[in-house]
């Protein structure tokens, strides 16, 4: 029910690319990459994603495609790449030996701490900052995933189809807001909210947003309960929404 | 202004949170606050307590001019005296029995005489029933595989008609599904000679009534270039009147469109609300569906054939379409031109006993939204996205309060939204 290579898009942009939010959002994330020299890592997918991140003055930027880099990860396939993120593949560098320690030491140390809110602990989430980094991260990441996969997986690209263009909020009350923009079939997530969006999707707390990403509730039941409000052209809602079903197979 | 009296929905609400604990989604479907689009779901009920004629009263009390009439089934009016009394009647004689009653026979007979394209007829409970015997049927009659299906389209919950994206929804499901444009004659033609050969049947509703867009009538020939495609290559043409039917014509909407259709599908207006479907078809199809394994529980229950009879016996004496027809226009003409003084581009679209309103003055539909809902806190019941339903109990008295109070909801709109206008 899900393809390797809408993994490795979803792992390359949805999730790695939310280390950019990772050093907005956690201090301590930012001071990792605060007092050092600009760097920047490469990561190619054979038959696949490619993109650049770059750590600079404490923050985090990916680039779609593979631009100047300091450090270059080439993957054979979408299963190795998809493997350095399950943590079973150890990527080997083509370029950028002398940044090993930056790749082995400040970068694992990003990747972990987006490991932990992203597979938060019952104990951690009792933390009020936690828990809101946490969720925050996770919207980003399945608004984000939701494009990845309206594009490339074969069920998601029906239903992305289906979508007239225009723009999508998404956004949780008092928190995290974002695009996904449809033009032709084809959906592109930016990190922010529109300014004329053509339908609307609020989770009206950030708990109760939690619980959705954690399949904890439901979405049709809480449309009920009032707790997801949704405004204008619902039918671009409703195959957005087939999409996001999605998300929980790739991201489980 | 005239202020009317604005809804409050407290014992709606408790009785929602009851159902969530004990019921999927609390309401699920199209009666439902996700899939009926209540937007938002402050402003609708979401019980009803009674209904009569051309009203219902929720569980709060409020009285509402009912638009949707349970989408579709009530076409004379909520309990209507003759229908319910041939019902009652038969209640006190048998409903679900070992052999079904006799009653069935009458109502085939009357349905055969009723129906043009009808040589024969089958009951069932729902509209999905029929839908997938006809499908089922057109398969077991070509020994092909292949359906054609029109974008846009719906055609009930069993998994061939549904999508490949929906939940529960397997590939396979889908696998033999073809589609194409309302409309599209021309791509019809390409798709079934890239499929020659392999068709089964082409089903499509008499209209594209989807959801969200404006409803499309056909275009002049559609239909009967597809008839004549449809026999020369031996596809069966199925027309879902599901909706449809009874409100265009009383012989079935390919009728009204001037075509014969080999399968039709009926349910919602058959009985005026005693739950029913049926199956017509022609002559050549009837073998098919004899040999094949298709029954249900109620399927034979006597109660609602009595009342399809005396419904369809009322419909008849009444001339009903022309009748829905004409208070359709009345009340759309009295809409648009309270739109009009207001600012809003109110347009209607579709077949007038079946109307499709949609507010054009932003892409976006939240003003229509918004309109709606100003509309349904003050009694008047109508569905954001779906197509709507005239019945006969609407009287001329209900078109005028329904106008005022959808004049004072667009003044409210338009007052919250000075920068639209």
């Amino acid at each position: 029910m899900t393809d390797v290579k809408t993994l490795a898009y979803i792992n390359m942009y949805a999730v790695l690319g939310s280390l950019e939010n990772l050093c907005e959002l956690d201090p301590k994330a930012s001071a990792l990459i605060a007092d050092r020299k600009p760097i920047s890592i490469g990561l190619e997918v054979k038959g696949g994603p490619s993109a650049t991140i770059t750590f600079k003055n404490g923050k985090c930027r990916m680039e779609q495609g593979i631009g100047e880099c300091d450090i270059k990860l080439p993957f054979s396939s979408c299963e190795k790449f998809n493997g350095m993120i399950d943590g079973t593949v150890t990527p080997i560098p083509s370029k950028g030996f002398v940044h090993i320690k930056f790749l082995l030491d400040t970068f694992v140390k990003l990747t972990d701490m987006l490991s932990a809110y992203m597979r938060p602990t019952e104990e951690d989430l009792q933390d009020e900052e936690f828990f809101r980094i946490s969720t925050c991260l996770l919207f980003y990441t399945i608004s984000v995933a939701i494009s990845q996969i309206g594009n490339h997986d074969e069920i998601g690209k029906f239903s992305a189809d289906h979508i007239v263009d225009g723009d999508i909020k998404m956004s949780i009350k008092g928190g995290p807001a974002s695009t996904v923009r449809a033009k032709n079939g084809h959906l592109i997530t930016i990190k922010q909210a529109p300014e004329e969006p053509r339908a609307i999707m609020e989770f009206n707390s950030m708990k109760l947003a939690h619980d959705l990403f954690d399949g904890k509730v439901n979405a049709v039941a809480q449309i009920g309960e009032g707790t997801i409000a949704m405004h204008g052209m619902i039918n671009m809602i409703d195959n957005l929404n087939r999409i996001l079903d999605r998300v929980a197979l790739y991201l489980a | 202004m005239a202020n009317f009296k604005v809804n409050q929905y407290d014992k709606s609400r408790e009785l929602f949170n009851r159902a969530t604990k004990v019921i999927p989604s609390g309401v699920y479907g199209h009666l439902g606050p996700a899939e009926g689009n209540f937007i938002p779901v402050s402003a609708w009920p979401f019980f009803s307590e009674k209904a009569k004629g051309a009203y219902f009263w929720d569980v709060d009390g409020n009285k509402f001019i009912d638009y949707m009439c349970a989408y579709g089934p009530n076409i004379l009016g909520y309990n209507d005296p003759d229908v319910d009394k041939a019902a009652m009647e038969q209640a006190k004689l048998g409903n679900c029995t070992t052999s079904p009653s006799y009653k069935m026979v009458e109502l085939a007979e009357l349905m055969v005489d009723t129906v043009k394209t009808a040589d024969w007829a089958f009951f069932a409970k729902n509209g999905n029933d029929t839908t997938q015997l006809a499908i089922m049927a057109a398969r077991n009659a070509t020994h092909r595989k292949k359906i054609i299906f029109v974008n846009g389209f719906y055609h009930g919950v069993s998994a061939v008609v549904q999508k490949i994206d929906y939940p529960g929804v397997l590939p396979e499901d889908v696998a033999n599904n073809l589609y194409v444009d309302w409309n599209d004659f021309d791509a019809l033609e390409k798709l079934v000679a890239e499929n020659e050969g392999e068709i089964a049947a082409f089903i499509s509703t008499p209209y594209l009534h989807g959801n969200y867009f404006d409803n499309v009538t056909p275009a002049d020939g559609y239909w009967q270039k597809v008839r004549k495609l449809c026999t020369e290559k031996g596809i069966v043409l199925i027309v879902d009147d599901v909706r449809c039917g009874f409100r265009l014509d009383l012989a079935g909407s390919d009728a009204y469109y001037g075509f014969e259709a080999d399968l039709i599908c009926f349910c919602k207006a058959i009985a005026n609300g005693w739950n029913i479907s049926c199956l017509c078809g022609k002559e050549f199809l009837k073998d098919a569906v004899s040999g094949m394994s298709y029954t249900g529980s109620y399927w034979m229950s006597a109660v609602p054939f009595a009342a399809a009879i005396a419904n369809i016996n009322k419909m008849k004496e009444l001339n009903l379409p022309a009748v829905l027809k004409e208070k359709s226009v009345k009340l759309l003409d009295g809409l648009k031109e309270a739109g009009k003084n207001n600012g809003f581009d109110l347009v209607c679209s579709g077949e007038p006993a079946l109307f499709y309103m949609r507010i054009a003055n932003d892409n976006s539909m939240m003003l229509h939204q918004e309109w709606i809902a100003e509309c349904v806190k003050r009694g008047i019941f109508f569905s954001s996205h779906h197509n709507h339903f005239m019945n006969y109990a609407i009287s001329d008295a209900d078109i005028k309060h329904t106008i005022e109070v959808a004049d004072e909801a667009f003044k409210i709109v338009k007052k919250a939204h000075p920068e639209a206008f």
